[in-house]
Formats: C-alpha cells, sequence, structure tokens
C-alpha cells in the first residue's frame, strides 16, 4: 500500500509554508493533487483546496462527483493512490489515529446501531475518546430528549441525522466531517440541521460538509469548491462564485414552444440563454431584455408563466460549468 | 480497556434485543433437549430394571438366588453367560449385570453352617456415569439380599460391586452435551450475521472514524460470544441435571475448555462467512448452509457408528463432531469416538485455519 504513493524527491514538501494556499501550514485541511481510482473510475482526478479554521467549507456537485471519497480520505478511511492530504497539521496518509481523536464524522449514512437507544449510543461512542462531552448535554444540545431511551431502529430521519451529528460531536472535536447531512431531510429536519452547523461554527469549530443541495450550499457555507467528476471546477465564496461568471442577472419563466432560444438570444443585452424545463435569460440589461421579451411574447399572443427576474444563483454557476442542472 | 468493556456491553444489549438471535441460540437447543428429553424419558430407568444373569456356578443355592430376583415384580432377567452380559450392558441393552460366581453354592453352605470363611459374594456391574440407576439397582439387589440373608448374624451373601464404561449412554445423556456442542457451534457461527449487518450498515466504517482499534473491535466480539455460550452451557448442562437427572460425573473444568475451544473455534468459522458473505442476507444463508449438515451429521441425533460409510467421512472431519463427543466424553462419560487430545487438536486447527483465511480475506468496509 505504501509503496503506491513514494515521492520521487523527498525535497519537495507540498506543504511549503512559502506556499501561498497554505501559509505557514494555517490551514486546517490542506489537500494537493489528490487521486483515487477505482478500477475505471477515476473517482477524484488531483485535487487541490484548503479550509482554513474556523469556517464552514462545502464541497458541491452531484452524486458521483467524488465529494465522499475526498472526504473519506481526509478522515483516514480511504488511502488515497496519489496526492498529499494534512488534516489539523497531521499527515493523514501516514498518521490516522493521530487524527481520529480530534476530528468528529457524520457518515453520509447515518452507521447507528439499530438496537441501542439514543443514550446507549451516545455513551458507547464517548468510550471510545479519552476526553467527552456528557450524554445529557449533547442530548440537549441536538434537541434528542424526548427519544433519549428510543431505540435507534425507530427513530425518524431528521432525528438519526441529528443523533449522527450528535455522535460527531461527542469528542468536542475542533474539525467536524459532515457527508450529506440533510439528504432525504423533509424541510423543517432540514433547517434545524443547518441550524446544528451554524452553531457548530459560532463555537469555532470548523467545519467541512458536502451537499448537492445549493440552497444549503448558499446558506451555511463560508466557501465552497464545485466538484463534478472528480475534479474541481471552482471555488470560492458564494458571491465570489456567481459574480466571477455572471454580472447578468437572470429572466426566467416556464418554457414554451412560443418563443425559440435563437429568438431569445437576439433579444437586447442577453448574454446567453438556457432551457431547462424554465427558460433562464441572462442579461446585462434587465429593462431592455424584458422589454423586448414582453413585446416579442404580445407579438405572439401568449403569457409568460411565473415570469421573474433574479440574481444568478449556484445553480446557474453549476449549469454553467457543467452544461447540465443540479438538481435531480 | 473502557472502550472494549463499553462495545460488548453494547454488543451484548443488541443480542439479547435481536429476538431471532436470541430463539436459535439459547431457545433452540433448550426446546430440542424438552422435546427429545421428554419423548425419550422412559428408557433405561423408571421404576423396572432389566437385569443380565450370569451364573456360572450352577448349584441349587444360585438358581435359588436367580428366583428370588426373578420373583420381584419390577425386574427382568435375561439369563446369559457373564461375557455376554457384559457385552449386552455395554450396548445399553440392559441396566445391569449379575455374575454369580463359580463357587457360591459351596460357599453358602459353608456359611450357612458356620463353617465359612466369610460370606458370598455376587458381582454387581452398574456404570458409575449413571448414578441414579446404579442406586436403583443396589437398592433392588438388597432388597433381594436382605430376604436371602433372612437378619442372620452374618449376612451369606454380599454384592461385590464392579464397575463398566456404557457405550450407550441413555437418550438424554448422550443428547444433553450434543446440544450444548450444537448450541456453542451456533453461537460462534452466528457471530457472522451481526458482524455482516454492522458492516453493511456503515457501523464498522463509523468506528474506524473513532480512536477505536480494530482488536478492542474483534476482542469485544469474542468476548461477547465467550459469554453467551457460557450463560448458555449453564442453562444447559442445569436443565439437563434438575430437569432430566443426567448425571455430570465428569470435569467441570475440562467441560468449560471444551466449551472456550469450541466456541473459539465456530466464532473463526463464522468470521470467515463474513468475510465472504457481502450482505446480512448472504451471511445468513451460508450460516444455514453450514450449520444444518453440521447438526445432523456430527452424531447430535444419532451416533456416527449408526451412518452410512459415506456420511462417517464427512462426519469425521466436521468439527461438531469432535466438540460433541469431546463434551460427552468430559461430562458423562461417553464412549469416546476420538481421544480428548485428538478432539482439541481438530479443534484448533480449525480454530487457527478459520483466523488465518478471515484475517487475510476480510473486509472492514
Amino acid at each position: 500500500m505504501d509503496t503506491v504513493t513514494a515521492t520521487p524527491t523527498p525535497a519537495a514538501d507540498p506543504f511549503d509554508p512559502a506556499d501561498p494556499a497554505d501559509p505557514a501550514g494555517a490551514s486546517v485541511i490542506a489537500v494537493r493533487g489528490l487521486t483515487k481510482r477505482y478500477g475505471d473510475t477515476q473517482a477524484v482526478a488531483g485535487i487541490d483546496f484548503d479550509v482554513r479554521k474556523g469556517e464552514v467549507f462545502g464541497l458541491l456537485g452531484p452524486n458521483g462527483a467524488g465529494k465522499t471519497t475526498t472526504v473519506e480520505i481526509l478522515e483516514g478511511l480511504r488511502t488515497p493512490d496519489d496526492g498529499h492530504v494534512r488534516v489539523l497539521g497531521v499527515d493523514v496518509a501516514k498518521q490516522p489515529d493521530a487524527l481520529k481523536p480530534r476530528i468528529g464524522v457524520s457518515l453520509q449514512t447515518a452507521a447507528l446501531y439499530p438496537k441501542l437507544t439514543v443514550t446507549e449510543v451516545i455513551d458507547l461512542f464517548r468510550s471510545f475518546y479519552s476526553a467527552s462531552r456528557s450524554t445529557a448535554e449533547l442530548i440537549d444540545a441536538l434537541e434528542l430528549g424526548e427519544r433519549r431511551h428510543a431505540q435507534t431502529s425507530v427513530l425518524s430521519g431528521g432525528q438519526r441525522q441529528r443523533l449522527a451529528v450528535a455522535l460527531a460531536l461527542v469528542n468536542d472535536p475542533e474539525l467536524v466531517f459532515l457527508d450529506e447531512p440533510t439528504t432525504g431531510l423533509d424541510p423543517a429536519a432540514r433547517r434545524s440541521l443547518w441550524d446544528l452547523v451554524l452553531g457548530m461554527k459560532a463555537q469555532g469549530r470548523t467545519v467541512l460538509l458536502t451537499t448537492h443541495y445549493m440552497e444549503e450550499a448558499e446558506i451555511l457555507c463560508d466557501r465552497l469548491a464545485i466538484m463534478d467528476h472528480g475534479r474541481i471546477l471552482e471555488m470560492g465564496t458564494v458571491d465570489e462564485l456567481v459574480s466571477k461568471r455572471f454580472q447578468e442577472r437572470a429572466v426566467r419563466f416556464d418554457a414554451t414552444t412560443a418563443v425559440t432560444v435563437p429568438e431569445l438570444q437576439a433579444l437586447p443585452a442577453v448574454r446567453s440563454v438556457k432551457d431547462e424545463g424554465e427558460m433562464l435569460v441572462y442579461t446585462t440589461d434587465v429593462g431592455a431584455t424584458i422589454g423586448a421579451l414582453l413585446a416579442l411574447a404580445e407579438s405572439r399572443d401568449v403569457e409568460l408563466g411565473n415570469l421573474a427576474i433574479r440574481r444568478a444563483t449556484l445553480e446557474d454557476v453549476f449549469l454553467d460549468l457543467t452544461g447540465r442542472a443540479l438538481r435531480d | 480497556m473502557q472502550a472494549l468493556i463499553a462495545l460488548t456491553i453494547a454488543n451484548i444489549k443488541s443480542y439479547l434485543r435481536d429476538r431471532a438471535a436470541l430463539f436459535w441460540t439459547l431457545a433452540f437447543p433448550l426446546i430440542f433437549i424438552f422435546m427429545f428429553g421428554f419423548i425419550f424419558q422412559g428408557g433405561g430407568s423408571g421404576g423396572s430394571l432389566t437385569i443380565a444373569w450370569a451364573d456360572a456356578d450352577g448349584s441349587p443355592a444360585s438358581t435359588q438366588l436367580r428366583d428370588a430376583f426373578a420373583g420381584q415384580e419390577t425386574i427382568e432377567l435375561r439369563e446369559t453367560t457373564e461375557d455376554d452380559a457384559l457385552a449386552l450392558m455395554r450396548a445399553g441393552e440392559v441396566d445391569t449385570v449379575i455374575v454369580v460366581p463359580a463357587g457360591y453354592g459351596e460357599t453358602v453352605a459353608a456359611g450357612g453352617s458356620g463353617s465359612g470363611s466369610g460370606p458370598a459374594t455376587i458381582r454387581v456391574y452398574t456404570d458409575p456415569s449413571r448414578q441414579a440407576l446404579a442406586g436403583t439397582v443396589y437398592q433392588a439387589v438388597g432388597a433381594v439380599l436382605g430376604v436371602v440373608n433372612l437378619g442372620g448374624q452374618a449376612p451369606l451373601v454380599v454384592p461385590d460391586p464392579q464397575t463398566i464404561a456404557t457405550e450407550n449412554l441413555n437418550f438424554i445423556s448422550y443428547f444433553v452435551p450434543s446440544m450444548l456442542g450444537l448450541s456453542v457451534m451456533q453461537v460462534g457461527l452466528f457471530a457472522a450475521i451481526p458482524l455482516v449487518a454492522d458492516r453493511e450498515k456503515l457501523i464498522l466504517k463509523r468506528l474506524a472514524a473513532t480512536p477505536l482499534r480494530r482488536w478492542q473491535l474483534v476482542g469485544s466480539n469474542v468476548l461477547m460470544r465467550l459469554l453467551i455460550a457460557s450463560t448458555q452451557a449453564v442453562i444447559i448442562v442445569a436443565v439437563g441435571a434438575l430437569v432430566f437427572d443426567v448425571q455430570i460425573s465428569g470435569s467441570i473444568a475440562f467441560t468449560a475448555v471444551f466449551v472456550v475451544l469450541g466456541s473459539l473455534a465456530f466464532l473463526a468459522l463464522g468470521y470467515v462467512v463474513a468475510s465472504f458473505a457481502r450482505t446480512e442476507d448472504a451471511a445468513n444463508g451460508m450460516t444455514s448452509v453450514i450449520q444444518f449438515p453440521m447438526m445432523f451429521l456430527s452424531g447430535t441425533f444419532f451416533p456416527i457408528d449408526q451412518m452410512p460409510d459415506a456420511l462417517q467421512t464427512v462426519a469425521r472431519a466436521i468439527p461438531l463432531t469432535y466438540l460433541s463427543d469431546a463434551l460427552r466424553q468430559v461430562m458423562v462419560g461417553g464412549a469416546p469416538f476420538a481421544p480428548l487430545w485428538l478432539c482439541a487438536a481438530v479443534l484448533s486447527v480449525w480454530l487457527i485455519g478459520g483466523y488465518a483465511i478471515a484475517s487475510m480475506k476480510f473486509r472492514w468496509q
């Protein structure tokens, strides 16, 4: 296993303190040239990123983008084929055991002993760490009080996720990994989990989360990396990502056969048009475009359904980067 | 250590709350014991005694003694030679053998006239592993001789106690250690199912993200299974002894050694199953495929020497044969199929082989 990642020249320290991306090794997570392949599938194709102390960093991308593989390598659960990973100053490939007491982990699927109660599972995980928070405190913090004596197999999806997060916080970790923490949850449960993540940030913890929900990434993440096919396509704050690509705004309406994409592209100030079930017209001058659009619609005697004007979102960024929608 | 204990307790709680697992490992052997115990309870003891009678004297006195025994309502006599009588007893066909030695008549006559050197003796054979039956035998012999001796100054005839190991234990005595072997097998083999389920549910992966070490995980699993096997051994032995009057004549320490050795060997087999089964369902299937042939070919329900030759060959290869055989030997003094050292060696080979395969093939995630 170790022979795979032999570094040809020992002098080439990928974590050079002079590295502008990681001055003096200040990053909580530093990833350089990370590569992982499963058979013919290139799960992670050479990515670099840094996570700074105290921020919520998101890996955003569709299923199969390589997010989970990346996170599991950072957690010490998988060995990379190539590249370097340093988490909390620890070289994960060399000393995974030095890292584990200091991180909290919530896997993509809440992995819980089905026959144990909430209290019992928390107590069990506490026994794995030399220092831990009290069970009562965790149960209160995660609002599991009413279910403390329920076996985990009868918990709702939201309760299971909250318990999984409680287990990630048992050792009072500096760094928390949350892999798809809200997948499959109803909106209320999702909001309650978002509050938990924002709470972690307020407590000064660093959080790395993966998601394929734009809204979640926009609300929670200080910075994020958009991943697809094992690569990072773009990285930055939500504002940076959006404004870098879209100075313009989007005019949207329900797709109709009455107006065609080439016709829309010919309208004044239009930069681009996307037909994704809804019609998206990106424009640098909303007034000019919408006036012409309405005139066009009137000439065809159609009404544009759900006409709206909005700022570009991460969804638009993703669409622009990959040519397809993230949702579904 | 704290983590090891906590994980063991968590495993035991999970186990106790899993009714299917409880049924197979705890209730199932007991149901079998009760079922077969009640069906076969009448056999052997239960009031009447069958005595193989070997008269090497042939005198009027010996005939008179025979008639005294035959006159008892609860005694059935089968007259034969001493060798044949002992063979019958070894085969479990009769409860005891009484041999009237040559010269009995003369000794009795001499004793009756006051000129003898002592009482005449008859040899009474019992199996020490069947204490209850031996008691019944001596009670009956004592009752008959009491009449013969007629309360004289010195007894004319006294029993000369002899012991013999019988091959066929009464059924329940044979069955209880066999069921203990069977349940030890299940405790070990069935460890595969929750382990595969934990892997499938990503619990093993989640544990890998904590400081818990793999040796602690395996250790707690072994510890928990040993505790279950020991609990079960106590229950089965207690039910056998208290409900069905099975005499545990052998060594408790040796019994414990084989329960532990057997548990570890079958646990190794369980880990092999867990190494090849990808899903809980697959583990269930593989466990059944292994357990049922073992159950029926290991001499648990029928002695191995009554099986067809081809099946005997299979029986000789499977570990449960040796575990149950060893348990019968050390608990109730059953006739050996293989010497104890060989039983221990075979189980050790399965144990080492199983752990070697599992340690190479087991996937944690």
